[in-house]
């Protein structure tokens, strides 16, 4: 049921920075349920109502029913589009493969992450047509960096660094065998994977960044944040249900629905994604499955799904508290995509360098990984302090360690290290290694 | 098309498949002794050695001597270039390829260092590659993503696959262009195959074997552990799957015919996919290579072990199945055949299963009343 849309203008470089965070969060990140915590916990049967608090009114102002699916209409209608988040997820896919196809220039595929309308970078002719790119969404959130070009121009500079490393250094190379300081290809069991002199596969470097550069940045930085939902006269607007001009939802709810695209976008069935399946999408909502695969974090999805509903039926309710509750528990949740992932992957590198004849090919791809995503906590939010898990440069130090056990980078990387760099982030997110890497033995 | 009914593949079932006695199916005598404290008396060393001596080094022997027996075919075609010496060649080449089934599973150590079962028969082949590197003149076969252009596979394509006849065949590499080309690139596929493997066996020969064999403890790092897991992975993946799941469809959804080993040659599938199943199922037993003689083996381990399942021997039913599916593979006709000609391949649907049943027997069963976990996991491809 998706919409052809026009293009939504989500006022990427509008900046309202420390919009002093709305102070009705006094509330606790308690243990303990409360009737006022702004979620159905405990034995309450509504949000903070029912059970043990007060009865629940029907139809009153503190019931929100969560409804079963990702769907709202309005007289008939649905009130849900979130097409321009679909249209970059693809984007992102027809990129990402390219980043393989060594015919590729640095041009091509930089024409690609910064598309421009009507240019023919795709095969898909309607990404060709579409006036979105990946890179104008790439460290492009309000909370982080509305006031904070200085990082964003270094993030922006690390991706474009990343292609044309892989067209300069590995491309060049294609036909050559890959050894320590030098460029080319690695077996890795029946695949073949293209690394760099120090032992990184470019690709992957940059796929597993935009997921959090892109699609965790946005979610969770932008159209999650108070000061985007609350933007301008976005609260008067959906109290007295005006719709955005010719459209058939609020302004504040499409801000809502945006982030949920960039998760559920390109899900087979996007208003009930635990029944549906991932239909190419190579961000977050590829790697949310997986590691909710873990049985540590096996309500990964469905607490994320849930809060993301709540808070969508809590913004038709006109339930700010409500709202940005789910907004935080959302951010809590998706923060352990890059953190659990990305600590699973350099054990996965130990394990595999630990073998009796040390497996390379496995252990460069895993660390590959693991480097994209250590680069996407950056873009972590903690929403009890609503900022940065990491800090940039706490994320490039852990990264510089990743490389610094010797002159060729990953060829010489040690278990301390990795498991060093694991215990770092593991503590930070308030998980085990062992949590995130089960299988690690 | 032309039909070379290779070797007819004798393999007598040496464990007389004493058909299960069904008198004893209802009555349990359960009197199962369980996980109890059945002290484990197997001593690994042993079996390590027999595995080591009396199977992997001679199989590898072999092996290296079936290469320059096909060498010398090679070299035969070239000074004639007949029809007949085609056949000669074919079958020298399918000589090797049987001989390669004794060896895929060790991919262990030596091998393992240097990737030779995924350089030796990587299929489906590149023909696309293929022609345009013996066009060419110029490639280098040690680069990773050249190893779908090599191996067995390649040959398979260059003596099988260039011509509808032997006529045709023999007529594109017998020209005088094919010196430069086809026949200058089967010379480097075979230099190829033969350095890789002389490698490997002289490596065991000088030293893996006393590594291999000394190391006889029991842990997650010990000799029968991981070469427990290299067997049942082998089994599973590239026997079970590789040779005849995927071909079938089971996990794509769709018939690969063309991923069938030995596509080209049209009737060998079936035979290496029982030469393999025979090895298997040999090593499960311990026995010599190219001998009835037994020695030490998981078989007997579990024997010592005492391991019964459901109130029968383990060891029996293990080869018990393997011998079901056997008889259920071999009534089969060409797996081409099967697969070109049926659709769904019901016949070779239901032998795939009795292969597959194999699988939880020794994965789950046996490893456990041999406390081996299993460490490999089949990882995503992303």
């Amino acid at each position: 049921m998706r919409k052809i849309a026009f293009a939504l203008t989500i006022v990427a470089g509008v900046v309202f920075t420390s919009c002093s965070s709305d102070d009705n969060d006094i509330v606790e990140q308690a243990a303990t349920p409360t009737c006022s915590d702004g979620i159905q916990n405990g034995d309450e049967t509504g949000v903070d109502c029912g059970g043990t608090c007060t009865p629940c009114k029907s139809g009153g102002e503190n019931t929100i029913e969560n409804p079963t699916t990702y769907a709202f209409d309005r007289d008939g209608t649905t009130t849900v589009d979130f097409s321009g988040q679909t249209t970059r997820l693809k984007m992102g896919g027809e990129f990402v493969s390219a980043l393989s196809d060594n015919m590729r220039t640095a041009e091509q595929l930089q024409a690609m992450f910064a598309h421009e309308a009507g240019n023919a970078d795709f095969t898909d002719v309607d990404l060709n047509a579409s006036d979105k790119s990946i890179k104008s969404k790439t460290a492009a959130s309000a909370d982080f960096f509305g006031g904070n070009a200085t990082d964003q121009a270094a993030i922006r500079a690390d991706f474009d660094g990343w292609i044309t490393g892989q067209v300069e250094e590995v491309f060049v190379n294609w036909e050559t065998t890959a050894a320590p300081g030098v460029a080319g290809q690695m077996p890795h069991g029946e695949q073949v994977r293209y690394i760099n002199a120090k032992g990184l596969e470019y690709n992957q470097m940059i796929n597993k960044g935009l997921i959090g550069a892109l699609a965790l940045d946005q979610i969770v930085n932008n159209y999650l944040s108070p000061a985007v939902l609350d933007e301008g006269d976005n609260r008067t607007t959906n109290d007295a249900d005006t719709m955005e001009e010719g459209k058939s939802y609020t302004a504040m709810e499409h801000m809502w629905d945006e982030a949920y695209g960039y998760l559920f976008g390109l899900n087979t069935d996007a208003a009930n994604p635990l029944a549906g399946e991932n239909d190419g999408d190579r961000f977050l909502g590829s790697y949310i499955g997986q590691v909710a695969e873990d049985p540590d974090f096996s309500d990964l999805l469905t607490a994320s799904y849930d809060a993301f509903k709540l808070g969508r039926a809590a913004i038709v309710a006109k339930d700010y508290a409500v709202r940005d509750e789910q907004a935080k528990i959302i951010k809590a949740k998706l923060a352990l995509v890059p953190s659990v992932r990305g600590v699973f992957y350099l054990q996965a590198g130990k394990n595999a360098l630990a073998e009796a004849v040390p497996n390379y090919g496995e252990a460069f791809h895993a660390l590959s990984e693991a480097y994209g995503f250590i680069y996407s906590l950056q873009f972590a939010q903690d929403s009890t302090t609503g900022k940065a898990y990491f800090t940039k440069a706490e994320v490039d130090a852990l990264l510089a360690q990743l490389l610094a056990d010797g002159e060729n980078g990953l060829w010489d990387v040690t278990p301390e290290t990795l498991d060093r760099i694991s215990e770092s982030i593991a503590t930070k997110f308030g998980f085990t290694v062992a949590q995130a890497a089960p299988e690690a033995i | 098309m032309q039909r070379i009914w290779g070797i007819v593949l004798v393999m007598t079932l040496i464990w007389a498949c004493s058909s299960d006695n069904g008198s004893g199916s209802g009555m349990s005598d359960d009197v199962d002794p369980g996980p109890g404290p059945t002290a484990e008396t197997f001593a690994r060393g042993p079996m390590l050695a027999n595995w080591a001596d009396n199977i992997i080094i001679p199989a590898y022997t072999d092996f290296s001597e079936r290469l320059s027996g096909l060498s010398a075919e090679l070299e035969a075609f070239k000074a004639e270039s007949s029809e007949a010496n085609l056949v000669a060649l074919r079958n020298a080449w399918l000589e090797a390829y049987k001989a390669w089934q004794h060896i895929d599973m060790f991919e262990i150590g030596p091998a393992e260092a240097v990737g030779l079962r995924l350089n030796l028969n990587s299929y489906p082949s590149d023909t696309t590659i293929i022609e345009s590197y013996a066009s060419k003149g110029t490639y280098d076969l040690k680069l990773p993503s050249n190893r779908v252009a090599k191996g067995f596979p390649a040959l398979d394509y260059l003596i099988n696959g260039l011509g509808e006849s032997d006529t045709i065949i023999v007529a594109k590499l017998g020209s005088e262009t094919a010196k430069t080309t086809y026949i200058a690139y089967m010379d480097a596929v075979l230099k190829d195959m033969r350095e890789l493997s002389d490698q490997v066996l002289s490596e065991w020969q000088q030293g893996y074997r006393d590594t291999f064999v000394n190391n006889e403890g029991a842990s997650a790092t010990a000799s029968v552990d991981r070469f427990v897991n290299d067997y049942i992975f082998y089994y599973e993946k590239f026997l079970r799957a590789g040779k005849m799941g995927i071909p079938l469809g089971v996990f794509s959804g769709n018939t690969l015919p063309g991923n069938l080993e030995g596509y080209y040659d049209n009737d060998i599938s079936k035979v290496l996919f029982l030469e393999s199943l025979n090895v298997s199922q040999d090593f499960f037993n311990g026995k010599h290579f190219a001998s009835d003689a037994k020695g030490e083996s998981l078989a007997a381990y579990l024997d010592a072990l005492n391991a019964i399942k459901g109130g029968e021997d383990l060891k029996k039913i293990i080869n018990d199945q393997f011998d079901t599916a056997r008889e259920q593979v071999t009534a089969l006709g060409t797996f081409r055949e099967e697969i070109e000609n049926n659709d769904p391949p019901s016949n070779m649907l239901l032998a795939y299963d009795e292969v597959q049943r194999i699988v939880p027997l020794l994965k789950v069963d046996m490893v456990s009343a041999m406390s081996i976990s299993i460490a490999y996991v089949d990882s995503d491809g992303d």
